[in-house]
């Protein structure tokens, strides 16, 4: 799940770990009850500061997402599906961003870039 | 904030190599990386930390105890990995372990048996005949198997193969998820402490060059591509550690302390900000010491 966490990115790391968990919870991938890791599974497996990961899962806990239960663990809780879409909207808005950036960076176009997704989602779609 | 370890104008001197005006401050509870490169004073400042050198003048303070008068009661609760092995080498690895348990009254067989199973040691190798890596991890399983309130470690990974540092890092990580303690680690492996640390202090011969949350020196060290730049910058609300020309009226500048609303300096001095670019850690220590050697450079 934490394939793209990138130590080197000035985004801090309890973020990126929340991020990624959000769009977990919003997606469906991670539900309602399910317990996340430890912060000593996670901070070893990731090889991150024990800290990150509580910053990361204290955060998620102050937005709703997660309940941390005292020796219990830390679970998912029950997101109201329009909140899951519109973090899912949220990070549409994100990965668009970073690819109109990278876009800017190299010298392609907005037309060029809306007639690239045009024909890559046409692929997919055939 | 209390600190796990305080220095205050500390000078030292050893022949031509000097330590000069040195102030730092570690709070209790964080991940402390030092960097610095080769010779710039790093494993100096530990010893002296540890009372194993005598300073000139100044005061250090580890763990609530003056350092050298209360360095027994210090050391007591401090793990410790030299830069250079410090093991007798005719020992047995379980000599080894039972040599240094009977100085540690917090020392825990349990967990110590477990390391060794965790790094492959076997209690009859004799300490001669192992491995760099198995010396290693040896040295922190020693370390860690005492369960002291803070380590102090002097580049513990440096050597190593990745497959062996992975496994000391993560021993560390995990003794530090079960007990808050202070980790001050020194590495120039700039990559490794950018994963693990929360604070950052660099130094360079002999002087501190900067502490700060790793955060804020990450988000604060950026390089600007700037269009028509003023000849004389005069008062940036950033600071300014190099300047350099590309093509035309295009600029590149390396800039520390740097906010989001200092964009309006640009406007007010005719100039436009095109780009911002993140620069990692190793990036960033590169050009602040780059700029620390050459102060004539920029603002």
């Amino acid at each position: 799940m934490f394939e793209h966490l990138d130590p080197r990115s000035p985004t801090p790391l309890y973020e990126q770990i929340a991020a990624r968990l959000r769009l977990a919870v919003a997606s469906g991938e991670l539900r309602p009850g399910e317990t996340l890791p430890s912060v000593r599974q996670l901070a070893a497996r990731l090889r991150v500061n024990p800290a990150t990961v509580v910053q990361a899962y204290r955060d998620l806990e102050g937005e709703g997402f997660v309940d941390m239960k005292q020796g219990a663990g830390t679970f998912v809780r029950e997101v109201a599906a329009d909140r899951r879409s519109a973090e899912r909207t949220k990070q549409a808005g994100r990965l668009v961003r970073q690819l109109l950036q990278e876009a800017g960076q190299l010298g392609v176009t907005t037309h060029e870039l809306t007639e690239a997704i045009r024909r890559e989602l046409g692929a997919k779609v055939a | 904030m209390s600190h796990a370890i305080e220095i205050r104008d500390l000078q030292y001197r050893a022949g031509t190599f000097e330590i000069r005006d040195l102030a730092v401050n570690v709070p209790t509870g964080s991940m402390y990386g030092f960097l610095g490169p080769n010779g710039s004073g790093k494993t100096t400042t530990i010893r002296l930390m540890l009372g194993l050198l005598r300073p000139i003048k100044g005061t250090i303070t580890v763990l609530g105890g003056a350092v050298p008068r209360e360095s027994p009661r210090i050391l007591a609760r401090t793990g410790y990995v030299p830069e250079q092995p410090h093991l007798y080498t005719s020992l047995t690895v379980a000599e080894a372990l039972a040599f240094h348990a009977a100085f540690y009254p917090t020392w825990d067989w349990t967990w110590a048996t477990e390391l060794l199973g965790q790094f492959q040691l076997r209690r009859d190798q004799g300490l001669a005949r192992l491995s760099k890596g198995e010396m290693g991890k040896l040295e922190m399983l020693l370390a860690l198997a005492q369960r002291p309130e803070l380590l102090v470690l002097d580049e513990p990974t440096d050597g190593l193969d990745p497959v062996v540092r992975r496994d000391v890092l993560t021993a560390l990580l995990d003794y530090v998820s079960q007990q808050n303690a202070t980790v001050f680690i020194s590495s120039h492996l700039v990559h490794e402490l950018e994963r693990i640390c929360d604070w950052v202090g660099v130094m360079d011969r002999g002087r501190l060059v900067t502490e700060l949350p790793m955060h804020s020196f990450k988000s604060g060290i950026k390089r600007l591509r700037v269009e028509h730049p003023p000849a004389l910058p005069g008062d940036t609300p950033f600071v300014l550690l190099a300047r350099e020309g590309g093509n035309g009226s295009l600029e590149t500048w390396t800039v520390r302390g740097w906010q989001a609303p200092m964009q309006q300096y640009f406007a007010g001095v005719g100039a436009s900000l095109r780009e911002i670019v993140d620069l990692d850690l190793e990036e960033g220590f590169v050009e602040l010491l780059r700029t620390f050697r050459e102060p004539s450079t920029g603002a």
